[in-house]
């Protein structure tokens, strides 16, 4: 990595830090209210063989990888392009495609940052829990962070404003994770939902981030490895694309 | 090699109708090595197009801009890396120390972390920043935040630098204080190109000048050749009451009237003749840029 891109990536990545309350913690507190209430409610229920609660906190920690992130470049850019300090990205000696990939490590570093921070506080809680197959996991938390940085830095150079970013997190990228089968193994779904939701880019992510900390999968994990994987082609030539096109005024 | 060559620019732009409206024309521009550039014009005459252009911000529609021989449409990191930009507005990372802004923006044009913390060191003092290293961007004066820009663009030391008005809103001793960088600037070889509304600031500081309006150039060249043609053919005069029917040839310059002079005498005996008693005053002497200024673009700033 260049010196250029290494310190745009590392404002990015101190950005977080500054506001680790919101970027880092509040995560977990949803989390944590999350497994409260669902723990509560659906104690001593299983999905398979695996708690309820476990199943869930499987989806939940992949949903903190998702939304962080996602949130980490699109809600920079958008500020950036508020406060019209996007002019820095527009007149400095690094090509588009680099502040892209800048922007996506530094999401992908908040990602695990936060998830690392999660597992600390929250794994000792959980029945059964501990993460079967580290490497898998390693590489479907790389993939996701990446990719879901990648989606957030095109929704953040696509947005024209914070309403904007607002209605494309609230319509789209919420919806997408509800349906991801966060809370519920999509098999269980009546037809034709439960075929509909394998198009749902996001449920790919969540039920290999649950086969690799859980063991547990709805669907088969090497396909949805394998739809990570071309989602995260498709992301980062749309990434490029408008990169190139929207770092110009 | 020459810091700037803008060769036949054309910039042309969608309105809200979907109208299309030329913001530069045909525009050509050079500037010499390490001398002081003004780019004048009044509001909307292209002056930050041609600006946004210059930096790669922006592609032409037609023509090409080179910084020291490195095409900005092919070449644009290399040509970014020569140039030093400070935009008009303020804008900054606000949630950020001031040492940080500048730390993070060295690291993006390449300043290797061994010597940026003595770069930043040094712009500080340069720009009576010193004490404020550790506060919040945020937290400085508009005059203060508006010297961390002048910082951050030059920081890499850049070959040309660009400052989009960069006193405008600040006070008198800032100015001086700016103005006194821009000339030192100048003379350790960095060339520099600033726009300004202060047309005193131009007269003071300028090499040459460029003067744009509607998206043309309508006048270029150093300012005191400028300023011996204009002065050299023309009379001003003031009037007690300036609705008074006008002279023939005569125009209106601010509170001020122009004539064009063929004979001092005659000239002067035919203004006299025409005005009388309500002529104010009468003159024939070195014109002021603001006179060049309102005469070539016929506005008012």
């Amino acid at each position: 990595m260049s010196t250029h891109m290494w310190a745009l990536y590392a404002r990015e990545v101190k950005r977080f830090q500054k506001i680790w309350m919101d970027t880092v913690l509040s995560p977990i507190v949803s989390v944590g209210l999350y497994l409260g209430v669902f723990g509560v409610v659906a104690t001593g229920r299983t999905i398979g063989e695996l708690p309820y609660v476990t199943f869930i906190y499987a989806g939940l920690l992949a949903m903190i990888v998702i939304n962080s992130s996602f949130s980490n470049p699109a809600f920079a850019l958008i500020i950036a392009k508020n406060v019209g300090n996007i002019i820095d990205l527009q007149i400095v000696p690094i090509p588009a495609w680099r502040i892209g990939i800048a922007y996506a490590l530094a999401a992908f570093t908040r990602s695990v940052t936060t998830l690392v921070v999660a597992l600390a506080i929250t794994a000792w809680f959980i029945p059964a829990f501990s993460i079967v197959h580290p490497i898998y996991f390693i590489l479907g938390l790389f993939m996701t962070g990446l990719e879901f940085g990648m989606l957030g830095v095109v929704f953040g150079f696509l947005a024209k404003s914070f309403e904007t970013l607002t209605f494309m997190t609230t319509f789209i990228m919420q919806p997408m994770i509800f349906l991801a089968g966060v809370f519920y193994p999509v098999a269980t779904l009546p037809h034709p939902w439960s075929v509909i939701s394998l198009f749902n880019p996001l449920h790919h992510n969540v039920n290999l981030l649950r086969f690799t900390l859980t063991g547990y999968s709805d669907f088969n994990p090497a396909l949805s490895a394998t739809a990570i994987v071309l989602c995260a082609i498709i992301f980062f030539i749309a990434m490029q694309v408008i990169a190139s096109r929207k770092i110009r005024a | 090699m020459l810091p700037l060559t803008v060769k036949q620019v054309t910039k042309i732009f969608k309105n809200q109708s979907g109208a299309t409206f030329k913001a530069l024309d045909s525009v050509s521009v050079s500037i010499q090595p390490g001398t002081i550039f003004g780019l004048l014009g009044p509001n909307g005459a292209g002056k930050s197009t041609l600006i946004n252009l210059i930096s790669g911000i922006m592609l032409p529609d037609q023509g090409s801009v080179e910084i020291f021989g490195v095409n900005v449409a092919t070449q644009t990191e290399r040509a970014k890396q020569l140039l030093g930009v400070v935009p008009q507005e303020i804008v900054m990372e606000m949630a950020f120390s001031v040492e940080e802004v500048l730390y993070y923006f060295g690291g993006m044009y390449g300043v290797l972390r061994s010597e940026r913390k003595a770069r930043i060191r040094q712009v500080l003092v340069d720009l009576g920043l010193e004490d404020k290293a550790g506060e919040r961007a945020r937290n400085l004066s508009g005059g203060m935040k508006r010297r961390l820009m002048i910082a951050k663009a030059i920081l890499h030391r850049p070959k040309l630098l660009i400052l989009d008005e960069p006193t405008a809103g600040v006070d008198v001793s800032l100015r001086q204080k700016i103005w006194g960088l821009v000339r030192r600037l100048s003379e350790e070889g960095t060339t520099v190109l600033f726009t300004t509304h202060y047309l005193e600031e131009a007269e003071k500081l300028c090499d040459s000048i460029t003067l744009i309006n509607h998206g043309r150039v309508i006048k270029e060249g150093k300012l005191k050749d400028i300023q011996r043609e204009f002065s050299e053919n023309s009379i001003h005069f003031e009037l007690f009451d300036p609705a008074a029917p006008v002279l023939v040839g005569a125009i209106a310059v601010g509170s001020e009237f122009e004539y064009p002079l063929k004979n001092l005498a005659v000239d002067m005996a035919a203004i006299t003749a025409h005005y009388g008693t309500n002529l104010k005053s009468i003159r024939s002497e070195a014109a002021s840029l603001e006179h060049i200024f309102l005469k070539l673009t016929n506005d008012t700033l």
